[in-house]
């Protein structure tokens, strides 16, 4: 296996709605992560985004988006029609080929231009699901029922998700929702789609991200603190969600041994739990004990630009190693309704 | 289990998603400057190229570019390319006689305006090099639509009608060297 470490990240505040087209987003960032990486931009080898057009409805969207990075020279690309979390998978596979030493991945997107939760439900599942209008929040609500119908969890445990969330997102400027809240206040208000609340749901949002790899001795020539990837796997499960059992999440939980999550104590864990309860299934899965500092910037809950929510977490994952001094950290990201696919990456310091 | 007899059945699903795109604040200063009679592009600040309409960036040096690097391009520019369509009747094609389909680099600018019709200009007449003028359309008719359109021709059609020859002598390619579309 090559050794390749995160060595730069970037990142642009989310907002529900940004003026500026996606492309005008990604362009500072892109810059920020190259300058910050240390390699100049005409050496890097190889460069894969991760974005859907179905967001902004702009057919080709990805297109134009590429001419944040300075293609020409021409260059090395890709592009993966999911979060950016899997297009650092790419990159990092590309990697392994041993050819080149540093890779570019970077991520996307405006959810604002549409009603999410009914753009989510054709490009989710346009087939078998969609003629019955089954929206993302819906399909989180039966999730996050059948959860609180298996007795473990409280409709409590989930308040206290988000208002630890929200808090720790006040020390977070890429943050859009940050606060001091009450869970017992929380509890009050109405749901939305029952078991859920409006704040058990994630902000829509507006942003990207970009982060750049290097391999080898390179990326400790080039960066202090380069955060190691140690482990890095994917797992999907079935389609259909009556398939599933949604009170746990298998396909994480095997990702994560893949990873080598077990070989060591993480003292992070950045994980993209869109819902509130959906952390309190993934700290099952992951086997997160109370000592694990979860989702410090706020996670999904302060901040959800789909398709670089993902990537974010690899990259605050990444920057507490290099800027926190911690040594060694977890990155989860998820696809698909009610955590269908994850990723899960393991990062160490030198 | 199903008989064999019984007849597939079928269903219509119709679907739509509404999308609200929000002009573009650089799309919107671009149409107002078009409005008043001027063309406007940025100048990037590391390579000196000038897009027009502006992007808000140069995607050659991946570096932004704000108000501070507008210029002014002239309304005169230089036939890059052209292709005389010559429309086959499928349905829903509304053309029935050749049209033109050219690309016009204003001077002072980078990026060639695509998509011009340019009507009243002989096809055995057009030539790359050949010199154009934008023809305005008259103070007050002058509207923003199509101003966000950042490929094609349409970005500027609200405001000037069309292009028309200037009657000066064919700039020398070196000039439009790779500026084709």
């Amino acid at each position: 296996m090559v050794d390749i470490a995160i060595v730069s990240f970037a990142q642009c505040p989310s907002v529900r709605m940004a003026e500026k087209p996606e492309v005008q987003l990604i362009v500072p960032v892109v810059a920020e992560a190259v300058a910050r990486s240390g390699i100049p931009r005409s050496e890097i080898g190889f460069t894969c985004s991760g974005s859907a057009d179905y967001l902004s409805g702009a057919p080709f969207a990805f297109v134009g988006n590429l001419e944040a990075t300075g293609a020409w020279p021409p260059i090395r690309e890709s592009h993966v029609e999911m979060d950016g979390a899997w297009a650092l998978y790419e990159a990092w596979v590309r990697l392994q080929h041993g050819d080149i030493d540093s890779a570019l991945v970077f991520a996307s997107g405006k959810s604002s231009p549409a009603v999410l939760p009914e753009v989510l439900a054709l490009q989710l599942d346009p087939y078998y699901l969609m003629p019955l209008w089954v929206d993302s929040i819906s399909m989180a609500a039966l999730q996050a029922a059948a959860l609180l119908q298996a007795g473990d969890h409280t409709e409590a445990d989930m308040a206290d998700v988000v208002a630890r969330s929200r808090k720790a997102a006040l020390d977070n400027p890429n943050a859009q929702l940050a606060g001091d809240l009450d869970p017992e206040k929380l509890l009050t208000e109405p749901y939305l789609v029952a078991p859920l609340r409006k704040h058990d749901c994630p902000p829509i949002s507006d942003g990207a991200a970009a982060i750049v790899l290097v391999a080898g001795d390179r990326a400790k020539d080039v960066c202090e603190h380069p955060a190691w990837i140690r482990g890095i796997d994917h797992r999907i499960e079935a389609h259909y969600p009556g398939l599933r059992d949604l009170t746990e999440s298998p396909s994480t939980a095997l990702a994560a041994k893949n990873a080598g999550l077990r070989d060591g104590d993480v003292e992070v864990a950045e994980i993209w739990a869109s819902f509130s309860h959906q952390e309190l299934i993934l700290r099952e899965a992951l086997g997160l004990g109370d000592g694990v500092d979860v989702n410090p910037s706020g996670g999904a809950l302060a901040a959800n630009p789909l398709m670089a929510t993902g990537l974010i977490r690899i990259g605050e994952a990444a920057r507490a190693i290099s800027d926190g001094g911690r040594h060694r950290t977890l990155a989860h990201a998820t696809s698909g309704p009610c955590l269908q696919q994850n990723l899960v990456c393991v990062l160490e310091g030198s | 289990m199903t008989s064999a007899r019984e007849p597939v059945r079928t269903m219509q699903q119709l679907i739509s998603l509404d999308y609200t795109q929000r002009t573009n604040p650089l799309a919107s200063r671009f149409g107002q400057e078009l409005v008043r009679g001027r063309i406007i592009g940025h100048r990037c600040p590391e390579c000196g190229r000038v897009y027009s309409p502006p992007r808000g960036f140069c995607p050659l040096c991946v570096v932004e570019t704000t108000g501070v690097d507008e210029v002014e391009v002239s309304d005169r520019g230089t036939l890059t390319q052209f292709t005389i369509v010559s429309p086959v009747q499928y349905y829903g094609q509304n053309e029935r006689e050749s049209y033109v389909q050219a690309s016009i680099l204003l001077d002072g600018a980078d990026t060639p305006i695509g998509g011009q019709r340019l009507p009243g200009i002989p096809h055995d007449e057009l030539r790359m090099g050949m010199r154009l003028q934008a023809v305005w359309r008259p103070e007050g008719e002058r509207k923003l639509s199509g101003g966000d359109r950042a490929w094609g021709g349409s970005g500027i059609d609200g405001a000037v009608s069309h292009f028309e020859p200037t009657g000066e002598p064919d700039a020398s390619p070196e000039r439009y060297k790779g500026y084709a579309i």
